[in-house]
């Protein structure tokens, strides 16, 4: 299979957060300023393909030995883990994105998105080399879904909108129309 | 025999994630004001948010830079809370 075609797929027509609507929660959460957006996606990315080629790896060693359903609990283990590292690794780098991520830096831990593509690859047997283009793409993804709603959200803050759309409401409207806007996509891959 | 397995496996995933994070906790350690956690163990520590602060950590962050006033604990200040900052702030 073609990794190209699986990298474009994930970003594009199974875009995770657009089209399968995983990972909700930071994509409402950090997509006020187009700053944090971008961090966000960067730390996303490197979860994403460290998880999956770790994961991917794990899960083989996990199945010869016949523990295949102990899966789901290590593959959250894996990912904690490593969201942890990039907490320690932001607090001394770059302190002022640590602070601005705040809450949701350590909720990439329960982000389904990440156990999502974690089980997606396992669920659609993979090879090494299309699992790290599947989560580059799902993390592009991710990050192109992000600061496309995170740009929206900016140029909203100025506009005259009605009152009980101002804030949480009209961003939710805007994130379905987003989505809609991605169904056009839908059915030009097919895998 | 599948029991021990997943026992042993979990267990062993766990030390090598664990001793990973142990080490890059070491080597990425942040220089904290060394104030901070002489008031950070000065509060409380019960994290009730009466200061207006979310959290002691914070509340002490504040004391540091000056924002909060000294006597701002108030689980703390009947037990000398106020005074133990003071001199820590005086060094």
């Amino acid at each position: 299979m073609n990794v190209f075609l699986i990298f474009m797929s994930a970003i594009l027509v199974n875009n995770f957060v657009l089209q399968r609507f995983l990972g909700i929660c930071p994509f409402l959460g950090v997509s006020k300023k187009i700053d944090t957006a971008v961090g966000m996606s960067l730390a996303v990315i490197f979860v994403m393909v460290l998880a999956s080629v770790i994961t991917w790896l794990l899960n083989g060693v996990l199945v010869l030995m016949g523990l295949g359903f102990l899966k789901t609990i290590v593959f959250i283990l894996v990912i904690a883990s490593l969201v942890q590292f990039v907490e320690i690794f932001l607090k001394k780098v770059s302190p002022g994105l640590y602070e601005a991520l705040g809450i949701f830096l350590p909720l990439i831990t329960t982000n389904c998105a990440i156990l999502g593509l974690a089980l997606l690859n396992i669920q659609n047997n993979y090879g090494l080399l299309e699992t790290i283009f599947h989560a580059l793409g799902a993390g592009f993804g991710f990050g192109l879904a992000l600061i496309l709603f995170a740009g929206i959200r900016e140029q909203m803050e100025f506009a005259d909108i009605p009152k009980p759309f101002k804030g949480l409401s009209g961003a939710l409207i805007t994130a379905g129309i987003l989505s809609m806007a991605f169904v056009g996509f839908s059915g030009m891959i097919k895998l | 025999m599948i029991f021990i397995n997943s026992i042993l496996v979990l267990g062993a995933l766990g030390l090598v994630f664990g001793t990973f994070l142990a080490f890059a906790a070491k080597k990425f350690e942040v220089k904290e004001d060394p104030r901070l956690t002489k008031i950070m163990e000065a509060l409380p520590g019960v994290n009730c948010g009466a200061c207006g602060y979310p959290g002691c950590e914070a509340f002490a962050k504040a004391i540091i830079k000056g924002e909060a006033p000294v006597d701002g604990c108030l689980p703390g200040k009947r037990q000398g809370v106020p005074e133990k900052i003071k001199e820590i702030m005086s060094e």
